[in-house]
């Protein structure tokens, strides 16, 4: 998207001073974390149009809606699935398909969090199998350590491969208008190749060593995981609509269906078939907890973050920093690619990803010129989406659905740390950018 | 008329070293919900009651935060829950005691200490102003037998 608005000259300072000033603060802001991130991107947002960089109209232009409505869209389809019981049923299915052998159920729960991630967000699908993970390493007797560390990498692994697994994907693939099975052609396979190679660490760590008594096996084992669906109705008419997304999102593009349509006619589906049998007062009730399913802390932290990076651009200083960039790579597309995917990789890691990528859309969207063209800069988006997706598995603060993990993790009393968690996931995330880096030179540069 | 005129003063309390068996014994022998924990100095730490003890018996993913709400799946036999309960017996109080219940100061008016004990649905301990030492404590069958003797 390029900014159709001019930013004005604020009482007597220059336009782009200000807003990169305001851009900074907003980052240290956010990273700082004293603050909730909502409140700071909504503050920075209005204080972009209070300051004269951009008005009203032009703020709302800034605001990529397809990324919304496919995350809001998306939130309202889990929010009604999992009340169905069909997350539970999978996890306990799973480790109950290896005899609950410990490392068996570990690889399981890796699988499930992985493909649950790459069609889901990945914050509900942790928070969905996380729970069942700790059940299961409670009635084996073993740490869940090595199975949430696993997942947690299952997750940002998995959500890399598809268009609506992370965040990042979103927004990458709204702004350049690439299709669902864009996503799933370039970057499913190198999943496929990550995946499987950080199981054999995790299995050289801890694996090899998880051992549980064959009574406490039997435990898992006499779980009924029929019994953890509640509602069978639901659980039908769930599966139909996410049928119906996925066939959406496949095949929507060619017929000019944006990603965020398919989402939201999936959501509006699925909220008429699940409240058409109610009365009036029932619909409300049920509308009102399906809404609030919705993580409207993200939503408007997105917004507010649309706003200030449209902001920034439109001051030039992003156009800027894109032409500093290729002279830095000497204008090299290989180059470019590749250390755009290591640079978001370690940002990914340390910093939220949502405005890291919000950022470098704008900066990468200037360099098409340069590189001849959009066709030519897809191994740079590509770049972008690995290396802020998988970079997210670097530190326990790379992804939301980390600290979530890490969360149940306190709970459960066995925590998380962040500096040893850093010291074995970090090695990890490298070497899936190291193979990535591989993937994108053989197939694309 | 204050939480002070309606509380029952010397109620049964538990040491912070107490073991969890020996506190199960007492609330279950007499019937308590739950039991104030106070120290040799006389201070109030927090409420060990039945809730603490199913709270040890009920799998954590369940009960923790974000926990899982649908358990039926899961059929554990009263051996299975016994054996747990087995688990930390040894253990005392202070590991499991609730320490977020809702103290009153004794010259509460008498209406707002009802309304708490309404709301809370557990007896109130009542702690000196300034310290931390256990008056009484306000439950139900106080309340109801002052107002009924009225």
């Amino acid at each position: 998207m390029h900014p159709t608005h001019e930013a004005q000259v604020i009482f007597g300072i220059d336009p782009t001073l200000y807003a990169g000033v305001l851009f900074v603060l907003t980052y240290v802001l956010i990273i700082t974390e004293r603050m909730n991130r909502a409140i700071i991107s909504l503050s920075a947002a209005c204080l972009m149009i209070l300051g004269g960089v951009l008005t009203q109209e032009a703020a709302f232009e800034g605001v990529d809606f397809n990324t919304l409505g496919l995350l809001t869209g998306m939130m309202v389809i889990v929010g009604i699935t999992k009340n169905s019981g069909v997350f539970q049923y999978l996890a306990i299915w799973s480790a109950k398909k290896v005899n609950a052998d410990p490392w068996g159920i570990l690889v399981m729960l890796v699988v499930v969090t992985a493909v649950l991630s790459a069609l889901l967000d990945n914050v509900t699908t942790v928070l969905l199998i996380a729970p069942v993970t700790l059940l299961i390493t409670d009635a084996l007797k073993i740490s869940a350590y090595p199975y949430l560390f696993a997942e947690i990498f299952a997750s940002n692994i998995g959500g890399t491969a598809t268009l609506i697994g992370d965040p990042p994907n979103i927004m990458i693939g709204s702004a350049v208008g690439l299709s669902f099975n864009d996503f799933l052609f370039n970057l499913a396979p190198i999943t496929l190749i990550i995946l499987p190679l950080t199981m054999i660490p995790i299995y050289l760590i801890w694996g090899r060593r998880l051992d549980s008594a064959p009574k406490y096996r039997e435990k898992v084992m006499a779980y009924r995981e029929q019994d953890a669906i509640t509602d069978t109705r639901l659980l039908k008419q769930s599966l139909f609509v996410i049928a119906l997304v996925l066939v959406g999102f496949t095949l929507g593009h060619q017929y000019h269906l944006q990603p965020a349509t398919v989402a939201m006619s999936g959501a509006a589906l699925l909220l008429v078939l699940n409240n058409f049998p109610l009365n009036s007062k029932e619909q409300s009730k049920t509308v009102h907890k399906t809404f609030c399913e919705v993580e409207w802390v993200t939503i408007f932290f997105f917004i507010g973050l649309f706003i200030v990076v449209y902001g920034l651009e439109t001051t030039g200083l992003l156009e800027m920093l894109a032409h500093r960039v290729i002279e830095l790579t000497g204008g090299d597309l290989a180059v470019t690619a590749i250390a755009i995917m290591w640079v978001s990789a370690v940002a990914s890691a340390v910093v939220d990803n949502i405005p890291f990528v919000a950022t470098m859309i704008p900066l990468i969207e200037n360099m098409t010129e340069t590189f001849g063209g959009t066709e030519q800069l897809m191994p740079v988006w590509w770049s972008l989406a690995l290396g802020s997706c998988l970079g997210g598995n670097g530190s326990l603060i790379g992804a939301s659905a980390n600290l979530i993990v890490a969360g149940f993790a306190e709970r459960e009393g066995q925590p998380i740390r962040f500096l040893p968690f850093m010291l074995a996931a970090f090695p990890l995330m490298l070497m899936s950018i190291l193979v990535s880096s591989v993937y994108l030179y053989l197939r694309y540069l | 008329m204050t939480a002070a005129t309606i509380m029952l003063t010397n109620p049964t309390v538990l040491k912070p070293t107490d073991l969890i068996s020996t506190a199960a014994r007492c609330i279950m022998e007499h019937r308590y919900r739950s039991v104030p924990v106070v120290d040799e100095d006389g201070c109030y730490m927090g409420m060990f009651g039945v809730n603490c003890l199913l709270r040890q018996v009920l799998p954590k993913a369940a009960i923790m935060e974000d926990g899982l709400e649908n358990v039926s799946f899961i059929h554990e036999t009263l051996a299975d829950l016994h054996e747990r309960l087995r688990e930390v017996e040894d253990e005392p109080v202070t590991v499991c005691m609730n320490t977020e219940v809702e103290t009153l100061p004794p010259d509460t008016p008498l209406i707002k200490t009802l309304l708490l004990l309404y709301r809370t649905k557990t007896s109130i301990p009542v702690v000196e102003t300034g310290t931390c030492k256990l008056l009484g404590m306000i439950s139900y069958w106080d309340v109801g037998r002052h107002i009924l003797s009225a």
